[in-house]
């Protein structure tokens, strides 16, 4: 039964294959095949597959060379081209057609998939490329592979027919088997529905026959397409699409199917890409410039990528740009950084904006990285310059200063916003730069001692004035002064947000604080506000933007203070009907400035009768309480008439005091000795308050005149320089002497005496040694241990809303603390801080 | 020339009338503020006993509640009274 069927076997294959075979051929040649056709092919592999053992394979056999023939046809009418782009084109249209068929083909042959026969057939071209491990030891792998196939066909129950299949097996991969080595222990691992054998069978047979001895050919067409197209030279882009298809098509390498593309087209293509560009961008910067081949490099990039769209795989895209950015920016890189400072200086905003959107492509950052730097640089010397051009202006006027410096900061930031998009980066560079400027002390500088030993002052660290000045500034919006009457409330509001703005960049906000807190001082007691309400809302911007607490409690505080002191006001003067001149502002000593220094004064007889009505009243009001009178803080307004007119001169008490000297001998001069006698005033205050009577600024006439004249400050005022009331004093307006007017003379109310303004820059150094032994304490008191450097960062963070506590500073406080032993020292360990409680 | 005054602002600042410098209960300095407060003046006020002694008002009334029975002086162990003027 057995043999009869095996003697037919042959029979049926020899009896049914011619008639199929013309059917395929006619598949392969693209002819048309009828539905019976068609039908009739199926049907004739099912039947020879069904009875005949070995069937399957010599179907497979038989396909094979009918596809080979066919190939080797299809390769003569290839390699008859001459030219490349008819071998191209050739090749596209011979290479379409045969892969169209290969979806086609294999569907009549599905039975073939069943059979183990054909199964090892399937093969990766993998092997054909040189890729595959160079001499790989072909023979040993292959008898390798031949065993593998022999455990795989054994194992599969078919007993009987294995013995057929190894030879069937062997016969029909013998001839890939010689180029293709590794396959076998593969096969193994694949699911049997991943590919059909024949589909393998024809591409790999196409690989072989074909592809393998044009490709170099094929690659080295489709590159010079490529480069035509490159240089605008008409070309067909289907040609080198169809070129990357049959490479990603031709891969039966499951694992990885671009295997054969990437280590052919795409190599070659980023290679071609790569020296076109390393040819073609030495050349374009040579011949154009710098500044043109950024715009070169930028147009070549976008270019390239859409055209890798085209024509790459996507996951060649990323290399591909990396391989273009490397030969057009990095490559450049210093050619182009070195145009950087001359851009940034000139605010060429686009090219910037195109040399950032380019460096920024380069991975390590290294272009965007100095252009940062260069920014940076640029900001802070032209911050600087600018400054220094203008340093004899802004020195004196704090409102030139502030606007100036905000004009700076905005050009800066729309540089950055314009050129960089307001990169992070880059913000963060301006940000340092601005930092630099605005604490700069090259143009103005306020000393400050660096240490209060007990020897005294050691030595000074220079500070930049610039949260003076912005005090300056804030005081000038929020008094009633020409500025702040010219500006609407809006304006104020936004140009107090703007010193805002500034003081953030400011390390040592402590002393913008400090001037803030006198100006406000002054504003409060004299009553000068432009807006209480504006004065209450800063206090809470200062909060908003991280100002410490206890500074803007004790700023607020004063508000409250000087609202009781009001009320209180109010009921001194409802109880006692004659003192309606007189006002009080009793404050809460606490809440306001250290000025408790007094100054002794010996008052005009009119307001020394009130004191006492004042003192009374104010026992009956809070038992337990003294007052303590600062005349150096009041004031008031003075009538003085003369032969020509009739003035109100708003005064300090110590120039009332002075003035009140004349009452009984108009026409007197009176030396400064008796002067002194008479007010009783200190010697610095008296010199001042005279100074301000014979030189008040900005007035055509003075009060008092005095002999010598040629005195030109109030230190050159000796025992016997003589002084007298101004007979001809008059209010000069537009040229005119007026009969009537209004005049203040308190300019700048002095809220402390001379010495104790050396004694305040003290201060500041003191509250900071004070703030950096309390803040040390506190962060131990949490960490318990801690080595220096994170000491140091944490102390710096703590403090850096008030100021920024030198090493210097740091160091000694720390001294001062294992000294006291409130800390100690690692035993092992000098840089580690234990905390001792 | 005729110098007259048509009106003055007198400023001062008080202080409390305590006969000591410190607070006998806290230590703190009658000018400074008992522990809990922050800023020294009206929140932070001073009181007297009828035998003068004077505290804190936050210190002297935490003292007392702290008393169980008789409500002392802590400095003469006399009965507490508030001295209200």
């Amino acid at each position: 039964m057995l043999r009869a069927i095996g003697k037919r076997d042959r029979d049926i294959f020899e009896e049914v294959w011619p008639e199929k075979r013309k059917i395929v051929l006619k598949l392969l040649r693209q002819e048309t095949v009828s539905q019976l056709e068609w039908q009739d092919l199926f049907f004739g592999v099912h039947f020879v597959c069904l009875w005949d053992e070995k069937g399957a394979a010599k179907i497979y056999e038989g396909l094979q060379q009918d596809i080979v023939e066919f190939i080797v046809q299809a390769q003569s009418k290839v390699q008859a081209q001459r030219g490349e782009q008819a071998l191209l084109a050739t090749y596209i249209v011979e290479w379409r057609k045969f892969f169209t068929q290969s979806n086609y083909l294999p569907l009549p042959f599905r039975q073939l998939e069943q059979s183990p026969q054909v199964k090892p057939s399937s093969s990766s071209t993998g092997g054909s490329s040189s890729n595959a491990g160079g001499g790989n030891s072909s023979s040993s792998t292959a008898a390798c592979a031949s065993t593998n196939q022999a455990s795989s066909s054994s194992s599969s129950a078919k007993a009987s027919t294995s013995s057929a299949a190894i030879t069937a097996g062997g016969a029909s991969t013998s001839a890939n088997a010689a180029s293709n080595s590794n396959t076998a222990a593969n096969n193994s691992k694949k699911s049997p529905t991943e590919d059909s054998p024949v589909r393998k069978l024809m591409l790999d047979s196409w690989n072989k026959h074909i592809f393998r001895d044009i490709k170099d050919r094929l690659q080295e067409s489709a590159m010079k397409i490529v480069h035509a197209e490159r240089n605008g030279d008409a070309y067909d882009a289907q040609l080198v699409v169809g070129v990357r298809e049959s490479y990603v098509n031709l891969s039966s390498n499951a694992e990885d199917k671009l295997e054969i593309y990437r280590e052919n087209f795409e190599k070659a293509y980023l290679k071609a890409t790569a020296d076109f560009y390393r040819l073609k961008s030495a050349e374009q910067q040579q011949e154009n410039g710098v500044l043109a081949y950024m715009k070169y490099a930028d147009s070549k990039l976008r270019e390239e990528e859409i055209r890798a769209k085209r024509y790459l795989e996507p996951s060649s895209f990323n290399i591909l740009t990396s391989r273009l950015v490397k030969v057009l920016i990095v490559d450049h890189l210093n050619s182009i950084i070195a145009e950087c400072p001359a851009l940034i200086r000139d605010y060429e905003t686009e090219r910037l904006n195109l040399m950032f959107r380019l460096l920024d492509r380069v991975v390590d950052g290294e272009g965007v990285e100095a252009m940062m730097g260069d920014l940076q640089r640029h900001i802070k010397s032209a911050g600087l310059a600018d400054m220094q051009s203008a340093s004899e202006i802004i020195t004196q006027d704090s409102e030139k200063y502030v606007e100036r410096l905000l004009e700076l900061f905005n050009k800066f930031s729309d540089l950055v916003h314009n050129a960089f998009n307001d990169d992070p980066r880059f913000l963060t560079a301006r940000d340092i730069a601005f930092k630099m400027v605005v604490n700069d002390t090259s143009v103005f500088k306020m000393e400050l001692p660096t240490s209060i030993a007990n020897r005294g002052v050691k030595y000074t660290a220079p500070e930049s004035k610039c949260p003076e000045l912005l005090a300056n500034y804030c005081d000038m919006l929020l008094r009633r002064t020409p500025l702040s009457k010219r500006l609407t409330s809006e304006q104020i509001d936004a140009r107090l947000r703007d010193v805002l703005l500034v003081l953030k960049y400011v390390n040592n906000k402590d002393v913008f604080m400090r001037y803030h807190k006198v100006h406000l001082t002054r504003r409060l007691i004299l009553g000068t506000s432009a807006d209480s309400e504006k004065e209450e809302d800063i206090v809470e911007w200062l909060r908003e933007v991280g100002m410490p607490a206890d500074y803007v409690n004790r700023l607020a505080r004063m508000f409250q203070d000087i609202k009781v002191s009001e009320d209180l006001n109010t009921q001194f003067r409802n109880s006692i009907s004659r003192h309606d001149a007189i006002n009080i502002k009793i404050l809460n000593a606490g809440a306001w400035a250290r000025c408790s220094e007094r100054v002794s004064v010996s008052l005009p007889i009119e307001l020394e009768d009130y004191i006492p009505d004042v003192e009374e009243f104010y026992k009956k009001k809070h038992s337990g309480r003294k007052l303590q009178w600062y005349h150096h803080m009041s004031n008031g307004t003075i009538t003085f008439v003369n032969n020509f007119g009739r003035y109100d001169l708003d005064v300090t008490t110590f120039q009332m005091a002075v003035l009140f000297a004349w009452n009984q001998r108009q026409h007197d001069k009176i030396s400064y000795e008796n002067l002194r006698l008479a007010t009783e005033l200190p010697d610095p205050e008296l010199r001042r308050t005279l100074w301000s009577l014979v030189a008040f600024p900005k007035i055509k006439k003075q009060i008092l005149l005095m002999e010598p004249t040629a005195i030109g400050s109030p230190k050159d005022f000796a025992e016997n320089t003589m002084f007298y009331i101004n007979q001809e004093f008059a209010i000069v307006k537009n040229g005119k002497s007026q009969r009537r007017g209004k005049l203040n003379l308190i300019g700048r109310l002095q809220l402390s005496t001379e010495r104790s303004q050396q004694e305040d820059n003290q201060s500041i150094v003191q509250l900071r040694i004070l703030r950096t032994q309390e803040a040390i304490i506190k962060i131990m008191k949490v960490r318990k241990r801690m080595n220096n450097a994170a000491l140091q960062a944490e102390l710096i963070d703590i403090l850096k809303n008030m100021f920024l506590p030198s090493k210097k500073m740091i160091k000694e406080q720390l001294e001062w603390l294992i000294e006291h032993k409130y800390m100690r020292r690692d035993d092992d360990d000098i840089n580690m801080f234990i905390y001792v409680a | 020339m005729k110098v007259t005054i048509k009106s003055w602002t007198g400023v001062a600042s008080w202080k409390w009338i305590a006969n000591d410098e410190n607070c006998g209960i806290c230590r703190m300095s009658f000018e400074s503020t008992c522990p809990e407060c922050a800023l020294p003046g009206d929140d932070c006020p001073l009181v007297w006993g009828v035998c003068s002694h004077c505290f804190h008002m936050h210190c002297i009334v935490k003292w007392l509640n702290l008393q169980p029975m008789n409500k002392q002086c802590p400095m003469c162990r006399q009965s507490w009274k508030f001295n209200i003027h």
